[in-house]
């Protein structure tokens, strides 16, 4: 168990199950937590409301099983399918009025330094694509202008998912939906490169196909957001109910769309600044490790 | 009536490593890990009926999960 999150003596008797579980085997002041601990640690989330097979609730898993210090992070979510998710995780959060989650991150890291100036505290933005670039352009470019210290996500389904299917920004062009019945007339946003214009230090795109992927993209992107500058991650989570797939396509669609030339294939931006302080990560790491090898030797 | 997932422990290689349907099941602790057995185990409660998980078991040739009625 650790020290910073304990279970109040009086309660012990009256906490669900779930809730002992947690605190007992959760991953909390882990380091090296990644998705190796599912099947084995209870998980930072509890049963929620999204669809059968969404491939949002996969992504979801991958990342809570891997920021570095859930502990000490306090998450923003948006309204949206995560905002199903948001009341079942065991990390602190904020749910923001549509749009508006990069302002409130700011507002957030700024006070948590004042508040804690002796501890480092984390802030990960997670909203839709509706919300991080239609209706919260504005907060989501400023925040990057500004150089905030804080990883935004993105789930990209590319169209609002949680109001049954309407055109968003992130929409390819010429798609067809629910609420869209005319097709998209303009091209998909370009929001990593944008994000590379505008201030971002660490910009990833990519799918949930891959946990070990996930994992290594969000501790980079929460630790060069702690370090250096602001971070922005693009994830293909599509909506199988919106796109017609059923519930066991989800993995497959998004295997599809990063095979080469497709619009998710992974792709990397890692300013100067962010790859010497990689560089630096990677050196201590294997200074330490020398070190512990040599002294078992 | 639901449908949920099972597997069958004869045919499960998780003691060679295999994760594949802990990995990919959308749901957060829904399949578990029996350490003792070394079998993946399913908590049907929580437990959504999306056929993920034999997606993966199948395409890796393991065929160990099927989906059963409850
Ligand atoms: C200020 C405000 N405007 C509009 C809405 C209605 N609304 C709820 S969810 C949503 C779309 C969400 O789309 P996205 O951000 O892509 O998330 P998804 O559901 O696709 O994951 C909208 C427009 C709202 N709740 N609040
Ligand atoms: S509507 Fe789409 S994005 Fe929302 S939970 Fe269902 S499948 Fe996932
Ligand atoms: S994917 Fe199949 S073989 Fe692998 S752990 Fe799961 S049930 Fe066992
Ligand atoms: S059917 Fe879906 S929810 Fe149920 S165990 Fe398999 S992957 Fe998980
Ligand atoms: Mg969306």
């Amino acid at each position: 168990m650790g020290k910073k999150i304990q279970i109040n003596k009086e309660f012990v008797d009256i906490m669900p199950q779930d809730y002992l579980d947690l605190v007992e085997t959760g991953t909390f002041e882990t380091p090296n937590r990644g998705w190796k601990d599912f099947g084995t640690a209870t998980e930072l989330i509890a049963e929620h409301s999204l669809c059968a097979g969404c491939p949002e609730s996969i992504a979801f898993r991958h990342i809570m099983a891997s920021i570095p210090n859930p502990e000490d992070t306090v998450m923003v979510g948006s309204t949206g399918c995560t905002s199903l998710v948001f009341p079942m995780i065991a990390v602190h959060n904020i749910h923001s009025l549509f749009g508006n989650q990069n302002a409130i991150a700011t507002g957030l890291k700024r006070a948590l330094a004042v508040r804690f100036p002796d501890r480092v505290k984390d802030v990960i933005v997670l909203a839709g694509d509706g919300a991080t670039v239609d209706i919260g352009l504005d907060m989501t470019l400023q925040s990057w202008f500004r150089k905030e210290r804080f990883t935004t996500i993105c789930f990209d389904n590319e169209l609002y998912a949680n109001t049954g299917g309407q055109e968003s920004g992130l929409m390819q062009k010429g798609f067809l939906a629910k609420m869209a019945p005319v097709g998209k007339k303009f091209e998909k946003v370009r929001l990593p490169e944008i994000a590379r214009e505008s201030g971002c230090d660490y910009v990833a795109i990519m799918t949930a196909s891959k946990p070990s992927l996930v994992e290594k993209v969000i501790k980079q992107a929460v630790l060069i957001a702690r370090e250096v500058g602001p971070t922005y991650i693009q994830i293909y989570t599509p909506c199988i109910l919106e796109i017609g797939k059923q519930s066991m396509e989800g993995l497959q669609e998004m295997r599809t769309s990063e095979a080469p030339g497709e619009r998710f294939k992974f792709r990397e931006f890692i300013s100067p600044e962010a790859q010497s302080f990689l560089d630096g990560l990677a050196e201590k790491k294997k200074a330490e490790k020398l070190a512990t090898s040599g002294a078992t030797s | 009536m639901y449908n949920v997932a099972e597997v069958n422990a004869e045919e499960c290689v998780a003691q060679k490593g295999c994760r594949l349907c802990i990995m990919y099941c959308p749901e957060a602790n829904c399949i578990q890990m029996d350490t003792t057995k070394m079998v993946a185990t399913i908590v049907e409660s929580r437990c959504k009926g999306c056929e993920l998980c034999v997606v993966v078991c199948d395409a890796a040739k393991h065929n160990a999960i099927k989906m059963v009625a409850r």
